[in-house]
């Protein structure tokens, strides 16, 4: 059997298994005997991308073994702190998308081209901190100013996406936004006012921390992975190709509730 | 025998032959991939198994009773002798109706999503059509019943004493509640059988797994889709054919009863009219079902559009034909009596657009409920009552003017006590005049669960998007057409509940002429007497002589009782069938629990679930937990006659008809917005899908499901069975009572 490496984002874990993406993913999200239930957001990693000194990789071989009855072993942990900025970008082959019932969607790295729209963006991070955050910049730019370590407040390295803002993307005064699910609407405006108008910085956090499931429905443009050197975009396919291709993950991502 | 009575055997052949070249029609479409069909036989062997477990159990029912009838009949000659036969053959005619349709349903399904693969107006015509079986079904077989029976009795009795015609129209009207207890049975048990299945598959499918709705993993996914079709199309199509031939008996009664002193050729006459003009409705459906049609990229409101103009058309034509044939007929106050069939049909009308004010997303009570979701789902609960307690008003008010304007017009243009008999052969012809469309507005009931099914079958089998738009556009239309089919089945309950409660007393008459023919005389509650050779003064009495006898009085106890334990019934029902249906759905929910505990492949899609368990387990809960409310309905009035006598049961019929009518018009209303609430946020508004607003929404919807599938349908079988129980046993109530 083969062995696969995982690079989690909720929690923050690098896992080995036996488990390709799509089981791997749906024993994620749904566990296996605990019945445990949860959206899952994780990497594939190459192993030969790592440093062997950040990980103990030996441990691979050793113990993500079959079990005695021949079964695949699920899930081995190998680095549970700090472990995204131990992964260089070039190691993420793919991520994968599991629902909260185990469907996954696997979307693969490319250059990240900005649109050339001069709009208020908002992003949610998700490792290693998890405030959701409205901003001038395009997820190049944000991720290269979160990632400047000349900065007092900055990470190594970020996943994050770009959540969509509808109508109030360039006005933050626009009456229908009725398809947003996010909680406290007047306090997203108030940051896009403040963005806008109110001062010289490029970002203000919305939410300090992410509470709940993040929901599928509302990513733009898709995923991304920044640090000093750069982005890595994981882009959502369209929504048409969602609907025709990944109908059946697509609708498992419309039943989650979350914000 | 009239020459124009022949319309009505012809016209239930039309309509017969017309659902069957439909029938016929629609299974030459194809059920598409494998994956459609065998999701499509999932649901026919599951609604198959729940209506051979209903039937077993309805069937021990209906040949226990009609022992009971036959012990009345028989050996006390407390009742008429056919009454045990005519009981029948009204069960066995509502179940076969039940039958043929939800057959019909579950072969229609996976056809009508196939056929959106290559138009809307395809899918619309292959669901629609497979409805329109349903509904000519029930009209052709209830003219059939009638016709048979009328046929027969007037060759056993003869039509030459105006007496016989009077005992042939109310001996007629016993075997409405045969039909009765079927549908009862049909409603409450598919009401309990389709939510248990749909809240169960909900609360852990999607709360609890997050499983998308119609999804192949839900082991409870097929019950629910069975559901729609024991529920929504055996149910209803076994409701409103009780509520058709209910309705068309008792103004034969009422009219045998007006016309008593008029000669028999003019009775004769005013009995079959309520006939032919059903018999005319339903040819007039058959034409109605070919005006609908649509285009391909057709609005919301343009097949909603493509529906009126089959329904509207069909009523218009009614309209104009009707004052043809009653001018045919020569029949007696002809311009009144269509004037009130008008109202009727306007009634109805008004009925049904109310439903759909108060139900549709795309008005503002549905808006408003939702728009409460957006603090919390207790402000979707209270804002839910308060919309439903209002929509009550629009209905109550056109039932309340259609039967005011009907009586005026059936009483000659008078408000007279002296024609308050013609007066109430004028609200029994408004009542027709509503039904009379029957035919293809239950086509359009019908219609909802199919394309409901379709597009369940779609999802699951994973079509194309533009095909699945085309499924949702038709489910949509059909969720529509079933809140206002909801609204139709409750007024015309409504109606039919007054006609009854006329010829309840036509029935108690009959039985003081069995009392008389015994030998005995008879006491009236007011002291007064009638010798065993009066048979004469009893045939003269009229309704106002007959309240007086009987001390039909609001200040008389014995109605306040009535009226007051009429009321509680309505609610005491609604509460054990919404209890019913919670404990139904706890079975369900550890059931799917268990199913994901014990079979790990379910969810990776390596394990097919257990369906048949689901679909078994709501099959014994429906059965077991309908057995309260269903004893309860029966024994009601039985016990009331038996206790209080006539005047403690009209009281109990009024009370249950004021009280029932409101709470299930309440209950259907409520639950039917909650639900579109939820629907308005799930097409992006208020945040959408996901968002709290949701979850609130779906709260309601949760909350909803009895009220309107449920508890609300079942209270208007309640009101019309223990009318029609009342009606049976009169005999027994005239022979017997406490006080």
């Amino acid at each position: 059997m083969a062995t696969y490496l995982y690079l989690s984002i909720i929690p923050e874990a690098l896992v080995a298994s036996m488990l390709p993406p799509d089981d791997f993913g749906l024993y994620y999200a749904i566990g296996s005997a605990k019945r445990s239930r949860g959206q899952a957001i994780f990497f594939s990693v190459d192993r030969d991308a790592l440093d062997r000194a950040d990980f103990p990789l030996d441990e691979i071989d050793a113990r993500c073994v079959p079990h005695p009855d021949g079964s695949p072993k699920l899930s081995i942990y190998l680095s549970i702190y700090r472990v995204l900025e131990r992964v260089p970008r070039e190691a993420l082959t793919a991520l994968h998308l599991a629902t909260d019932d185990g469907r996954v969607l696997t979307v693969k790295p490319t250059q990240f081209v900005p649109d050339g729209e001069n709009r208020a963006h908002l992003y949610q991070e998700f490792c290693p901190v998890t405030p959701r955050i409205v901003s001038r910049l395009n997820p190049a730019e944000f991720g290269a100013s979160i990632t400047d370590g000349s900065h007092h407040v900055s990470v190594p390295r970020i996943a994050f996406a770009e959540l969509t803002l509808g109508n109030l993307k360039n006005n933050a005064e626009h009456p229908d936004v009725d398809n947003l699910p996010y909680p406290n609407i007047g306090h997203l405006r108030d940051c896009l006012r403040e963005l806008a108008f109110g001062s010289d910085k490029a970002t203000k956090t919305v939410l300090r921390q992410m509470t709940d499931e993040v929901l599928f429905r509302t990513i733009r443009n898709g995923f991304f992975v920044a640090d000093a050197d750069g982005i890595t975009a994981f882009p959502l396919p369209s929504r048409d190709a969602l609907e025709r291709e990944h109908l059946a993950w697509w609708r498992s991502a419309q039943t989650t509730f979350g914000h | 025998m009239p020459i124009w009575f022949w319309l009505v055997p012809i016209a239930s052949v039309v309509a017969l032959s017309a659902a069957y070249g439909f029938f016929r029609h629609m299974m030459k479409e194809s059920e598409g991939t494998q994956t459609m069909e065998r999701i499509a036989a999932h649901v026919r062997a599951g609604a198959v198994a729940y209506l051979k477990q209903q039937y077993r159990v309805v069937g021990i029912v209906l040949v226990s009773l009609t022992g009971v009838f036959c012990v009345l009949a028989y050996v006390f000659h407390m009742q008429n002798p056919w009454v045990p036969f005519a009981f029948l053959t009204g069960g066995f005619f509502s179940g076969l109706a039940g039958f043929i349709g939800m057959r019909t349903a579950t072969y229609a399904s996976a056809r009508t999503a196939n056929a959106a693969r290559h138009s809307l107006n395809h899918g619309l015509r292959v669901a629609f059509r497979s409805g329109a079986v349903m509904g000519l079904t029930v009209v052709g077989l209830g003219l059939l019943d009638i016709a048979i029976w009328f046929w027969v009795l007037t060759a056993f009795y003869g039509t030459d004493d105006s007496h016989q015609v009077v005992v042939i129209t109310t001996t007629m009207l016993t075997f409405g509640m045969g039909a009765a207890v079927q549908s009862l049975f049909a409603r409450v048990g598919g009401g309990i059988f389709t939510k248990a299945a749909d809240v169960g598959a909900d609360l852990v499918g999607k709360i609890e797994a997050g499983i998308p709705e119609d999804d192949p993993r839900n082991p409870a996914t097929i019950a629910d889709n069975v559901g729609d079709n024991v529920g929504d199309v055996a149910g209803m199509g076994a409701d409103l054919y009780e509520s058709y031939v209910g309705v068309i008996l008792a103004s034969a009664a009422l009219g045998a009863a007006a016309y008593a002193t008029h000669g028999t050729d003019v009775q004769l006459k005013a009995v079959i009219a309520p006939m032919v003009i059903g018999a005319l409705g339903t040819l007039l459906s058959v034409v109605g079902v070919f005006f609908v049609r649509t285009g391909e990229k057709a609005t919301q409101k343009q097949l909603l559009g493509s529906l009126a103009r089959g329904i509207n058309g069909a009523a218009v034509m009614i309209g104009a034909l009707s004052i043809l044939v009653m001018w045919g007929m020569g029949l007696d106050n002809m311009w009144g009596l269509w004037l009130a069939l008008l109202v009727g049909l306007l009634t109805g009308i008004t009925i049904g657009r109310a439903a759909e004010y108060f139900t549709s997303q795309g008005y503002a009570p549905t808006k408003r409920i939702a728009g409460a979701s957006k603090t919390g789902p207790a402000t979707v609960i209270i804002g839910g009552v308060g919309e439903g307690m209002l929509s009550i008003a629009i209905p109550v008010m056109a039932v309340v003017v259609g039967t005011a304007l009907a009586y005026f017009f059936g009483s000659h243009f008078e408000f007279s006590t002296s024609t308050m008999s013609m007066g109430l052969y004028g609200i029994g012809i408004a009542a027709v005049g509503m039904l009379s469309t029957l035919g293809i507005t239950l086509a359009t009931d019908a219609y909802g669960p199919i394309a409901d099914n379709a597009g369940g079958n779609a999802e699951m089998s994973g079509l194309p998007p533009e095909v699945r738009e085309r499924t949702d556009a038709l489910d949509s239309l059909g969720n529509t057409t079933a809140a206002t089919g909801k609204g139709f089945a409750i007024g015309s309950a409504a109606l039919t509940g007054i006609a009854l409660l006329a010829s309840y007393l036509e029935e108690v008459k009959i039985g003081i002429s069995h009392v008389l023919e015994r030998g005995n005389s008879y006491r009236f509650p007011d002291g007064s007497e009638l010798v065993s050779t009066a048979q004469d003064q009893l045939q003269a009495l009229g309704l106002m002589d007959m309240m007086a006898r009987f001390e039909v009085v609001l200040i008389n106890p014995k109605v306040i009782v009535g009226m007051f334990m009429g009321a509680m019934l309505a609610f005491v029902f609604s509460g054990i069938t919404m209890k019913a249906v919670g404990r139904a759905a706890g079975q369900m929910v550890d059931e799917v629990r268990r199913q994901f505990r014990e079979m790990p492949g379910i969810m990776s899609g390596a394990q097919d679930p257990d369906y048949a368990r689901c679909v078994s387990i709501s099959t014994r809960a429906a059965q077991r937990e309908m057995m309260v409310p269903s004893i309860l309905a029966i024994a009601a009035p039985v016990l009331m006659g038996l206790v209080f006598g006539v005047p403690g049961v009209l009281g109990l019929l009024a009370g249950a008809a004021a009280a029932g009518f409101s709470l299930s018009m309440f209950m259907a209303n409520a639950g039917g917005a909650w639900d579109n609430a939820k629907k308005y946020i799930e097409e992006g508004h208020l945040g959408g899908k996901g968002s709290e607003a949701h979850k609130a929404a779906v709260i309601g919807d949760t909350v909803g499901d009895p009220f309107k599938d449920t508890s609300g349908p079942g209270l208007n079988i309640l009101v019309k069975l223990m009318s029609m129980e009342a009606i049976v046993v009169a005999g027994v109530t005239v022979a017997v009572h406490l006080v």
